[in-house]
């Protein structure tokens, strides 16, 4: 076992909205770089606002949200897990297994019948 | 024939409402975590999962909805409790 298959990954990343957008920015690019130094491939970015949180996170009430789509081995998301843990700006994060890409983040309301 | 007394308390067999699955009626596939706007409305207003005995969600998708929503809950983009 050599090499394993890389798959497909979804990671919404919520950042600190106390950061001014530079730094919010260079977050987001310690996330991506960690993402790309492992070799993998980051598919699709979407930046999906800052929002209200549901509740509050380690003090934080707000949070910048982002979508990534990429690709990379099992073995990478496991280090990229113990990286995130060191990210104090990376308030919270979810690493899912999407079916498929969306282009854009939209969703149809249910009565549409 | 209708019985001419009940049982104290009973109460008179309910006309059946067909009720039909909002997901299978839109045709929705995979019910997506990031869907906030429609997750909020198959929960109560204190958060909590609403049972699909009343709101008529089909066995299929509700297995669909209730991991959308605890997913949606770890990123806190719905609440685990809201105290309303």
């Amino acid at each position: 076992m050599s090499q394993t298959q890389k798959n497909l990954y979804e990671g919404m990343y919520i950042i600190s909205s106390t950061l001014n957008d530079d730094a919010r920015n260079k977050a987001l690019e310690k996330v991506l770089e960690g993402i790309t130094s492992r070799g993998g491939e980051i598919v699709k970015n979407h930046d999906f606002g800052r929002r209200r949180l549901a509740y509050d996170i380690a003090g934080h009430r707000e949070g910048h949200y982002y979508v990534v789509n990429f690709e990379v081995t099992p073995e990478a998301i496991t280090e990229m897990r113990g990286e995130y843990r060191l990210m104090e700006d990376l308030v919270r994060y979810m690493i899912t297994t999407p079916s498929e890409v969306m282009e854009k983040i939209e969703f149809k309301s249910l009565e549409s019948e | 024939m209708r019985p001419r007394w009940r049982a104290r308390g009973a109460t008179l067999p309910r006309l059946k409402k067909k009720k039909l699955c909002p997901f299978t009626a839109a045709g929705v596939k995979e019910i997506d975590y990031k869907d906030v706007e429609t997750l909020k409305k198959f929960i109560t207003d204190r958060g909590k999962i609403l049972p699909r005995r009343i709101t008529g969600v089909s066995a299929w998708h509700q297995k669909q909805l209730s991991k959308a929503i605890k997913q949606a809950r770890s990123v806190a983009l719905l609440p685990f409790v809201d105290r309303a």
